[in-house]
C-alpha cells in the first residue's frame, strides 16, 4: 500500500503531499522534511530505493523517488507494492501531468494544486493503484475539464490573465526549468545544474 | 490552452505570486496572515459568497496549508460546497475535506449525507468523487455508513466500470479499518469473479481487494486462484497488441501481472496438476523473455518488465518446489547482480537473500558469494550496500562462515553510521551461531567492541559474557585476549565492561603470568575507572570486590579504592553503597564467606540469543533467521547432526537461574548486583507472575508478538522494588525507600524498542482530596528516551495524612510518530509509611483491648486467592511492613502483627490478626488501628494479597 505521495523541488519546498493514512498536519511537515532531507543528499545515479526515515514507519517502509528537473516524486510504500511497478507508477504520474499540462512545468504544480490532486486522484486511491493506462486517465481528465468549461462558461476569460501572470513569473524566476519527460536515467545527467 | 490549465483564479493566482516573491520566512508569514484575517472576514461576512468565491478561498487555504501552515477554518464552507450542483464547486469542496479533514472530526456526520446523495448520482463522476472522499477519510464511520453502498456498487450488473474500480479500492480501504463490512457467503463467489471481469482497471483494482481479504481469510477465497492463473496466463501468453491499452512500453498490463503474482504468494502451489502446470509455463515465459532482446531501450520498458519478473522470482520463492524454476531464478538473479541498473542491482540482491533459505537454491546462491562482498566494496549507494550485507547474512552457513563473518567486520570500519548498528548484530549472531572454535567468537566480539564500540549494544556484550561463563575451554582464553584489549590507550567504555567482568570471574586463570598478575590487572582496570560512567563503574567496584576473594594479596589496595571519598562519598547513591557495602564486606567476612558470597557465576540457561530477538524486532518480517532456515537445511540434507545448534552447550537446572529467567530481563542474567532492581524473584508461592512468564516466551520466542502488558501495582503494596509496568514499548520499574512520613520513590523508564521515544512526558499527581493527604515533589526527566535507554526519575513524598488512592502517573510520549499515552497509577499506599513495631504479648493484647471499639475495627472473612502456604503469608505480611508477632496468638496458625502508621500530624497505631481456615479455604481479617479510616483501609488493601 502507497502511504504518502510528496512531491517537492530541490530547496525541499513541498509542491504535493498526499497522505493515504491521517496523520497531524505537523507530522505530515516533518515527514516531508525528513523526506527531503534522506532523497536529496542521494546522487543522481544511486538506485532510486531507500528504506524510510523513522518517522514514516522505518525498515518497514521504503521510498521509490525520481528527480525530475527541479521536482524530487517521491512514494512512500510498504513491502506489499514492487519497486520497479510504483517507479512506472510515478513515471505514469508524471506523463499524465505532462499531458494535461503541455510540457508541465514546477509553476503547473504551483498554480494547479487542485488539478494536481484531481489527476492523481485518478491514480491512485485510498493507497492503491487505481488505473494505469494513461489514455483512460486522460479522458476521465477530460471529461471533468469539459464540465468545468461548460460551468465556467463566460467566467473562462480571467484565465488568460492567469497565464498572462504565469508566464511573467516564468521569466523571473531562474530556477524553474520545464519538466521534460526523460529518458531515463540517461537524460537526467543532462538536466543536471 | 493546455487541457488542464482552463480557467483560473486571478485572486488566487496573485496570492501564490505574492508569496513567491516574498524575500524572508517573516515576510511569508505576515503575507499569509493577511490572506487568512481576509479569508475569515469573507467567511464570516454578511455578504453571501457564491461559488466561485469559495471556490477560490478554498484553493488559497490548501496553498497555505501545504506551506505548512494550520487551517482550522473553512471546513464548514468546505461542507457546503459539496451539496452544490455544480461539479467544480463540489469538487473543490471534496478536495478541501480530503486534505483537511482528520478521522474522528465531527464533520464526518455532517457530510456523510451529502455523500450518500452523490454515491446515488446517474452522473458517475459524481459517484466516484464520492468514493474517492470516502476512501480518503477511511474511518469507522464511513465504513458503518455505507456498509451496503458499496459492496452493492461493487457487484452491481448496472455499474460502469470506472465506478466498479473505484468501488473495489474504497471497499478495501474501509475494510482495513473495519473489517466487518466485508459481506460473507455469495459475496466472496462475486467478488473472486472480478478477475474475470472484461475491464483490465477493473481486474487491477479487484486484484488489491482480492489480496487483502485473502489474508483475512485464505479459505474462503482459494477459489480465486484458478482464475488468477487463467487470468495471468492470457496476459503473458498473450502478444501484447490484445491489450492495447494496458501495454506499457511493449509490456502487456505489468500492474495487474504483478498483483496477480503477488496474490498467488499468499497460497501454496495449486494442486490442481492442470492448473499447476498452467501457472508453471507463465512462470518459465516470464523467465524466457527476460532473455530476450529488449523491444525498446527506454528504460521504462526494463522496469515493466523487471517489475514483472522479479514477482515472478518471489512467487517462484514463495513455492519452493520446483527445483529447475528455482536454478533458473537464480540465475537470473545472478546476471543482474553485475548488471549496470543500481536499480536491478539492488532487487537481485534483495530477491536473492530470500532465495537463500530454500534448501534447493542455498548452494546455487553461495555460488555468487564473491560478487555479493564485491558489492559491499565497491558499491556507491548505501542502500544496495545494506542489501548485501542482509544477503550475506542470509547465505551463511557453516563453510563460508568464516570468510564472511571476516568481510562484515572489514566492511564495518568504513560502514555508515546508520547501518552500523544492525551490523554488528549480524556479525554477533553468526559468529555464536557458526562458531566451531570459541575463541574465534570471543575474537571476533571483542573486534566488534574494538571497532564500533558505539554501536554495540548491551545484548551484545552480555551475549559474549553467558557464552564465556558456559563454555569452560574459553575462559582462560578470553581472560587472556581482553586483558591485552585493555591494555590499549583508549578503549572503548564497552571493552572495560566486558574486561571487567570477565576479569572478575576469570582473571585467577592469568594470574599465574607475572605479566598479567593480580596487581597488574587490578592496575589496568582501574586506570579506566575514571573515565567511565557511573554504570561502568558499579560494574568495576562488583569487579573488584571479586577480586579480594580470587587475590588476597591485593584486598589492601582494592579496600583504598573502596575508601576513596569519590566512591563512599559519591554522589551517586548506587556507587556510594557498593562502595561502602564492599567494603565492609572485604573487612568483617571471613574468607569462606567470602568465596560462598563471590563464588563464580553459575552457568547461563541455554536460551535463545537476545540479540536475534533484538534484530529481529529491528526488521520484523524482513530478517531471514539463519538459524532457523540452516538447520531445516542441514536436517533435509542430512550433513548437520541435529542439537548442534545452540551457541552455547551447557543446559543448567539452577532454580534460581530459572527464576531469574522468569522475569525475562537479560540484564540479571548477567549483571549480577548492577540493576539488580528488576530481577526480585518471585516469592515463593505466593503472587506469582504469570504475565511476565508469558511476556518472556512471547518475546523471545517470535521476537514480534505482542505483549500483554503487565501492571504490578498491587503487588507493589507489599513489594518496594520491581516492575510496575510493562508492554511491547516500555518497562518502568520501581525502586522506593520509606522512612517515618517521608519517601523517595525512583521510577526507571526502560525504552525496549529500537527508536526514540520522544516528548517524553511522565506526570505525577495527586487528584482530588489526595492531594490533601500526601505530597509529592517529582524531578522532571529528559524528554528523549534513546532506543534501549533507561531514563530515572525521582518522586519525593510525604504522608500528611491517610489516604486511600493511588498518586497517578500519566506518561505521555511519541513513539514511531505515533502519540502514546499511559494512564497508570503510582504504588503508595498508606502501609508504606509503616514502621514495624515489636511488642511482646501483654503489651499486645493490653493495645488490642483498647482498640475494642467499633469504629475501631475493621474484619472482613473472604476466601484465600492463594495457596494458604505460612511461608508465603509471612513474607507478604512483612511485606506490608507490620511485625509479624510470632507466639502470641494461643492459635499457632493465626499471624498476629503490630505496627505505627507514621504521618506528619499523628501516629497511628494498627493491629492486625490474620485466622485461616484450611479445610474451608477462608481467612478471617481482623484490623484495630486508633483511627477508623486506616483500619478500614488496611483491611481492603490486605484483603486482595492472600
Amino acid at each position: 500500500m502507497i502511504k504518502a505521495i510528496l512531491v517537492f523541488n530541490n530547496h525541499g519546498k513541498p509542491r504535493l503531499s498526499k497522505f493515504y493514512t491521517y496523520l497531524t498536519e505537523e507530522m505530515q511537515q516533518q515527514i516531508i522534511k525528513e523526506t527531503f532531507h534522506l532523497v536529496s543528499k542521494r546522487d543522481d545515479n544511486v538506485c532510486n530505493f531507500l528504506e524510510g526515515g523513522s518517522l514514516i514507519g522505518g525498515a518497514d517502509y521504503k521510498l521509490i523517488y525520481r528527480h525530475y528537473a527541479t521536482l524530487y516524486f517521491v512514494f512512500c510504500v510498504d513491502s506489499s507494492e514492487s519497486e520497479l511497478g510504483i517507479l512506472d507508477l510515478i513515471q505514469v504520474f508524471v506523463e499524465t501531468l505532462d499531458k494535461c499540462f503541455e510540457n508541465v512545468c514546477e509553476l503547473d504544480l504551483i498554480f494547479h494544486v487542485d488539478k494536481v490532486h484531481y489527476i492523481l486522484n485518478e491514480l491512485v486511491m485510498g493507497g492503491m493503484v487505481l488505473e494505469t493506462n494513461m489514455t483512460e486517465i486522460f479522458t476521465r481528465i477530460d471529461e471533468q475539464n469539459k464540465l468545468e468549461r461548460q460551468e465556467a462558461g463566460l467566467a473562462a476569460a480571467p484565465a488568460r490573465a492567469v497565464s498572462a501572470v504565469k508566464n511573467m513569473n516564468m521569466n523571473l524566476s531562474q530556477q524553474i526549468k520545464d519538466i521534460k519527460l526523460p529518458d531515463l536515467p540517461q537524460a537526467i545527467k543532462d538536466l543536471k545544474f | 490552452m493546455p487541457a488542464a490549465r482552463g480557467d483560473g483564479m486571478r485572486g488566487l493566482a496573485v496570492f501564490i505570486s505574492d508569496i513567491r516573491n516574498c524575500k524572508s520566512k517573516e515576510a511569508e508569514i505576515k503575507r499569509i496572515n493577511k490572506e487568512l484575517a481576509n479569508i475569515r472576514s469573507k467567511f464570516k461576512g454578511d455578504k453571501t459568497l457564491d461559488g466561485y468565491q469559495k471556490k477560490k478561498y478554498v484553493c488559497k487555504l490548501l496553498f497555505i496549508f501545504l506551506l505548512g501552515h494550520d487551517i482550522d477554518f473553512g471546513h464548514m464552507e468546505a461542507v457546503n460546497l459539496l451539496s452544490s450542483n455544480k461539479y467544480t464547486e463540489k469538487q473543490i469542496g471534496y478536495l478541501f475535506i480530503s486534505v483537511l479533514v482528520n478521522t474522528n472530526s465531527d464533520l464526518i456526520r455532517l457530510i456523510i449525507q451529502s455523500i450518500k446523495n452523490d454515491l446515488t448520482s446517474r452522473n458517475p463522476v459524481h459517484v466516484n468523487l464520492a468514493l474517492q472522499c470516502i476512501a480518503n477519510i477511511g474511518s469507522k464511520e464511513m465504513a458503518e455508513a455505507f456498509a451496503t453502498d458499496i459492496p452493492r456498487l461493487l457487484v452491481s450488473g448496472e455499474t460502469i466500470d470506472v465506478v466498479k474500480q473505484s468501488a473495489a479500492l474504497c471497499l478495501l480501504r474501509l475494510f482495513r479499518t473495519h473489517p466487518e463490512i466485508i459481506p460473507c457467503g455469495e459475496w466472496t463467489s462475486r467478488i473472486i469473479h472480478l478477475l474475470n471481469d472484461q475491464h483490465m482497471g477493473v481486474v487491477t483494482a479487484a486484484c488489491s481487494l482480492i489480496e487483502a481479504l485473502v489474508k483475512r481469510s485464505p479459505d474462503e477465497y482459494k477459489g480465486c486462484v484458478s482464475l488468477a492463473v487463467s487470468r495471468l496466463s492470457r496476459i503473458v501468453t498473450s502478444s501484447y497488441t490484445d491489450l492495447q491499452d494496458y501495454t506499457y512500453y511493449f509490456v502487456p498490463a505489468p500492474w495487474l501481472s504483478v498483483k496477480l503474482l503477488r496474490l498467488l504468494q499468499n497460497y501454496p502451489p495449486p494442486e490442481d496438476p492442470g492448473v499447476r502446470g498452467r501457472l508453471n509455463e507463465c512462470l518459465e515465459t516470464i523467465l524466457n523473455k527476460a532473455q530476450e532482446p529488449p523491444k525498446s531501450k527506454k528504460v521504462q520498458h526494463s522496469n515493466a518488465k523487471n517489475a514483472v519478473l522479479f514477482e515472478a522470482i518471489s512467487l517462484i520463492i514463495h513455492s519452493d518446489s520446483e527445483p529447475n524454476l528455482l536454478v533458473r531464478a537464480c540465475n537470473q538473479l545472478g546476471q543482474f547482480l553485475t548488471h549496470r541498473e543500481t536499480n536491478l542491482r539492488y532487487l537481485a540482491l534483495e530477491s536473492m537473500c530470500l532465495l537463500a533459505a530454500s534448501e534447493f537454491s542455498h548452494e546455487a546462491v553461495k555460488k555468487h558469494q564473491e560478487t555479493v562482498i564485491n558489492a559491499l566494496k565497491t558499491e556507491r549507494d548505501v542502500s544496495v550496500r545494506q542489501r548485501a550485507v542482509d544477503l550475506l547474512y542470509a547465505m551463511c552457513d557453516r563453510s563460508n562462515a568464516e570468510e564472511i563473518v571476516q568481510e562484515m567486520l572489514h566492511y564495518l570500519e568504513t560502514a555508515d553510521y546508520s547501518i552500523r548498528e544492525e551490523m554488528v548484530l549480524k556479525i554477533a549472531i553468526l559468529a555464536e551461531k557458526y562458531a566451531t572454535d570459541y575463541s574465534w567468537y570471543v575474537d571476533v566480539i571483542l573486534n566488534l567492541i574494538r571497532m564500533a564500540g558505539d554501536h554495540v549494544s548491551e545484548e551484545v556484550w552480555y551475549r559474549v559474557i553467558q557464552i564465556v561463563v558456559n563454555r569452560e575451554d574459553v575462559q582462560g582464553y578470553a581472560a587472556k585476549t581482553v586483558f591485552e584489549a585493555l591494555q590499549a590507550p583508549a578503549c572503548h567504555e564497552n571493552m572495560v565492561k566486558v574486561g571487567g567482568y570477565i576479569l572478575g570471574e576469570f582473571g585467577n586463570l592469568i594470574a599465574g603470568d607475572s605479566r598479567s598478575s593480580p596487581a597488574v590487572q587490578f592496575r589496568l582496570l582501574h586506570s579506566k575507572y575514571h573515565l567511565c560512567s557511573v554504570a561502568t563503574r558499579a560494574l568495576l567496584l562488583s569487579t573488584y570486590i571479586k577480586f579480594v576473594n580470587l587475590f588476597p594479596e591485593i584486598k589492601p589496595q582494592i579496600q583504598e579504592v573502596f575508601k576513596q571519598d569519590s566512591n563512599i562519598r559519591s554522589a551517586d547513591a548506587e556507587l556510594q553503597q557498593r562502595a561502602s557495602e564492599y567494603l565492609r564486606l572485604s573487612v568483617v567476612a571471613s574468607t569462606d564467606v567470602l568465596a560462598t558470597v563471590l563464588e563464580e557465576m553459575p552457568p547461563f540457561p541455554e536460551r535463545e540469543s537476545s540479540i536475534l530477538a533484538i534484530l529481529k524486532k529491528k526488521k520484523p518480517g524482513r530478517t531471514v533467521d539463519p538459524l532457523d532456515v540452516k538447520d531445516q537445511a542441514e536436517g533435509a540434507v542430512g550433513s548437520a547432526a541435529a542439537g548442534n545448534t545452540g551457541g552455547v552447550g551447557v543446559s543448567v537446572n539452577s532454580q534460581q537461574q530459572q527464576q531469574r529467567q522468569q522475569n525475562g530481563q537479560t540484564t540479571d542474567l548477567l549483571v549480577d548486583v548492577l540493576g539488580d532492581i528488576y530481577s526480585s524473584p518471585p516469592q515463593g508461592g505466593g503472587g506469582g507472575v504469570p504475565t511476565q512468564n508469558n511476556f518472556t516466551k512471547n518475546n523471545l520466542g517470535t521476537g514480534d508478538g505482542g505483549t500483554q502488558p503487565v501492571d504490578n501495582l498491587k503487588k507493589l503494596s507489599w513489594k518496594n522494588n520491581g516492575v510496575l509496568f510493562e508492554n511491547d514499548l516500555l518497562q518502568i520499574g520501581v525502586k522506593a525507600e520509606y522512612r517515618a512520613n517521608l519517601g523517595r520513590m525512583t521510577l526507571f523508564y526502560g525504552n525496549k524498542t529500537a527508536f526514540p521515544m520522544l516528548g517524553f512526558n511522565p506526570s505525577v499527581s495527586c487528584a482530588g482530596e489526595l492531594a490533601s493527604k500526601v505530597s509529592v515533589q517529582v524531578k522532571p526527566v529528559e524528554s528523549t528516551v534513546e532506543a534501549g535507554a533507561q531514563v530515572q526519575q525521582l518522586i519525593n513524598m510525604e504522608c500528611v495524612e491517610d489516604f486511600t488512592e493511588y498518586p497517578s502517573l500519566v506518561l505521555t510520549f511519541m513513539y514511531n510518530s505515533v502519540q502514546q499515552k499511559l494512564n497508570l497509577k503510582l504504588p503508595l499506599t498508606i502501609n508504606k509509611f509503616f514502621e514495624a513495631t515489636d511488642m511482646n504479648a501483654e503489651t499486645f493484647f493490653a493495645r488490642w483491648k483498647n482498640l475494642g471499639g467499633a469504629q475501631q475495627e475493621s474484619q472482613r472473612i473472604f476466601k484465600a486467592a492463594f495457596p494458604m502456604d505460612i511461608n508465603a503469608t509471612s513474607a507478604k505480611l512483612s511485606g506490608f511492613g507490620m511485625q509479624l508477632l510470632k507466639g502470641i496468638d494461643p492459635n499457632q496458625d493465626n499471624f498476629v502483627c503490630a505496627a505505627i502508621l507514621h504521618t506528619k500530624s499523628q501516629q497511628i497505631g494498627c493491629l492486625l490478626r490474620l485466622e485461616p481456615n484450611r479445610q474451608a479455604q477462608m481467612y478471617r481479617l481482623t484490623v484495630r488501628a486508633s483511627k477508623e479510616s486506616v483500619a478500614k483501609q488496611m483491611s481492603e488493601l490486605l484483603s486482595e494479597h492472600f
